[in-house]
């Protein structure tokens, strides 16, 4: 009888080789249906490009001219180069946004069809269930930030290759792991509020501003700046700007950034999947997690 | 055997014996208008976070101009603050207008209760501009807090000609309004795409119709070929210049702009509801109102 209840899986005994075609399974069939909106894709690659154009427009403006505007840029940051200091920092904003819109999205999207609930009822952990939908997150936000890396050179003339490339893509991947854990945290607050798009949209934005989309965060008052210090999307950018721009990160070097980096890599999914574990039983002792 | 002669006055539009006067039609204004707000107060977190978030939004850009303004800082930099708040407060109108009126038919799909919607003797005209209407009355709070804030920030904004202003702002939403008309036509048809549709065209218009800064700053062949043939460009550069008291705006006279965004705010509504009718005619004779 203990094991027929076990984690609610029966006399079932699924191992790696079923978990991870669990998370396979999710992510093919997540990959699918976006597949059937092809304009997806495109357009989330381009809207890296317009956030990073918006600021470099203003700031042109401002300074009166792109050379005026290099030299404050250069005394404000340490570059001249706004124009991929912009796009590195919009289109791993892009990252981050997706990563946030898709898993939390998801999560109210199930509510609101009704198919959460059956959801629970199938024969798996919910832990490869929410991995696959993540998964599915990395991979179209990080197809985004290609494109967009990409296009946005070309159209902005600048060279994204000038430093340090493969620093660079290490940072990007292992901040993909802490916010494999902030988008876990994520869901777990959509559960609760249920209202994701609002949500969603404000913390698109309080987002931009910790991690410095279009500034560094040293330009915050001290309480702001150490929360933007430990947001790991900040230290992810700073690290990816640091590499490829030659600047100095903001914790002094980048073997720093990198180790803080890899230290919330361990912590931060823990965390945030002990938290929707916590939130969700508690939804499930309340109103149940299908209601919205 | 003869009908009785109530039944050809029951068979009239399939609108039964329901009155349709105006006083039907501001009724269904009313009661529509009413639901939505019932509707938000139901979320406050979506209030809240629409407010933190034309904040968030301000001062990320205030803060990308202080990399670029060298060692002159914000101080000074009012009209230019002037410019680019003005700008996005049309914008914000745009984009509410976009989503309430356009989305909300979407979620009318998700919901299934379209069809119902369809069925009722509602007036369709006013069953679409109520979903905007609460929203604006919120958004017109808003921007005047935003007005305060920044120019608390900057140390004073300029703000003359506010009733001319609010006049173009008025035409302005009569012209957004069209846009919106044509978008929920086109939600009707291209159903989930048209969520990246709406971000698509809030982006579009912030670059070309230079939203957040002056059309100095577009690159002339921008300007010339895309901005001058957009509406919502002379929006923008009337509001604004009239706001900030601008010898003359950056795309036409003071004279020229104002019939353009005259001409705009009555032909546009009408255009935009007669597309719309024709999208959900299509969509009624195919029988997929209510798909999704």
């Amino acid at each position: 009888m203990g094991e027929v209840v076990s984690h609610g899986l029966g006399l079932a005994r699924p191992g790696w080789r079923a978990n991870l075609e669990v998370v396979g399974t999710v992510v093919v069939a997540r990959l699918k249906i976006v597949a059937r909106y092809k304009g997806v894709i495109l357009m989330e690659a381009f809207l890296p490009i317009v956030f990073a154009a918006l600021p470099i427009l203003l700031g042109v403006s401002i300074a009166g001219g792109s050379e005026k505007a290099a030299t404050n840029f250069f005394n404000a940051t340490g570059t001249e180069n706004y124009a991929l200091y912009m796009l590195i920092g919009a289109s791993t904003f892009m990252v981050v946004s997706l990563m946030l819109w898709l898993v939390g999205y998801w999560l109210r999207r199930e509510q609101e069809s009704g198919t959460l609930e059956a959801l629970y009822l199938v024969p798996t952990r919910r832990i490869y269930i929410l991995a696959g939908v993540t998964t599915y997150a990395m991979i179209r936000s990080l197809t985004a930030f290609l494109i967009a890396i990409i296009l946005g050179s070309l159209i902005f003339g600048v060279n994204p290759f000038s430093g340090n490339v493969l620093m660079a893509i290490a940072f990007l991947g292992i901040g993909l792991l802490p916010m494999w854990g902030i988008s876990f945290l994520f869901g777990a607050f959509i559960m609760k509020v249920k209202e994701a798009n609002s949500v969603i949209q404000l913390m698109q934005w309080v987002v931009a501003f910790l991690m410095g989309v279009y500034f560094p965060v040293t330009v915050f008052p001290p309480l702001l700046r150490f929360f933007a210090l430990i947001f790991p999307p900040t230290v992810m950018t700073d690290g990816m700007r640091g590499s490829i721009l030659a600047l100095e990160t903001l914790y002094g070097g980048w073997y720093v950034n990198f180790a803080i980096l890899i230290a919330m890599a361990f912590v931060i999914p823990y965390l945030g999947y002990e938290t929707f574990l916590r939130m969700e039983r508690r939804i499930k002792r309340n109103e149940g997690v299908g209601q919205f | 055997m003869n009908p009785p002669a109530a039944a050809t006055v029951t068979a009239h539009r399939g609108f039964g014996l329901s009155d349709l006067g105006w006083r039907q039609k501001l009724g269904t204004f009313y009661d529509m208008s009413k639901k939505q707000i019932i509707e938000f107060s139901r979320y406050p977190v979506a209030f809240v976070a629409l407010f933190v978030q034309i904040f968030l939004i301000i001062v990320m850009f205030l803060f990308a101009t202080l990399a670029f303004s060298g060692s002159s800082g914000t101080a000074g930099q009012g009209r230019l603050a002037g410019v680019m708040v003005y700008g996005f407060l049309v914008s914000m109108f745009l984009s509410f207008t976009l989503w309430e009126v356009g989305f909300s038919i979407r979620e009318e799909q998700v919901r299934g209760t379209l069809e119902s919607l369809y069925l009722s003797p509602a007036n369709k005209f006013n069953n679409l501009v109520s979903r905007i209407f609460a929203i604006l009355l919120f958004a017109g709070v808003m921007c005047v807090a935003a007005v305060v804030f920044v120019g608390a920030m900057v140390g004073g904004m300029p703000l003359e000609n506010v009733a001319f202003a609010l006049l173009v702002l008025a035409f302005s939403i009569s012209g957004f309004l069209g846009i919106g008309f044509i978008f929920a036509g086109v939600t009707v048809k291209l159903k989930e795409t048209a969520q990246f549709l709406v971000s698509f065209l809030q982006f579009f218009f912030m670059i070309f119709s230079a939203v957040f800064f002056p059309f100095s700053a577009l690159p002339a062949i921008l300007r010339d070929n895309i901005s001058r043939y957009l509406p919502v460009s002379y929006n923008v550069d009337l509001f604004r210049s009239l706001l900030i008291a601008a010898p003359e705006p950056e795309l036409m006279s003071y004279a020229g702009e104002f019939y353009v965004v005259l001409a705009f705010g009555i032909v546009s509504p009408v255009v935009g509801y007669v597309v719309y009718r024709w999208i959900e005619r299509q969509a009624r004779a195919a029988g997929t109102l209510g798909e999704y």
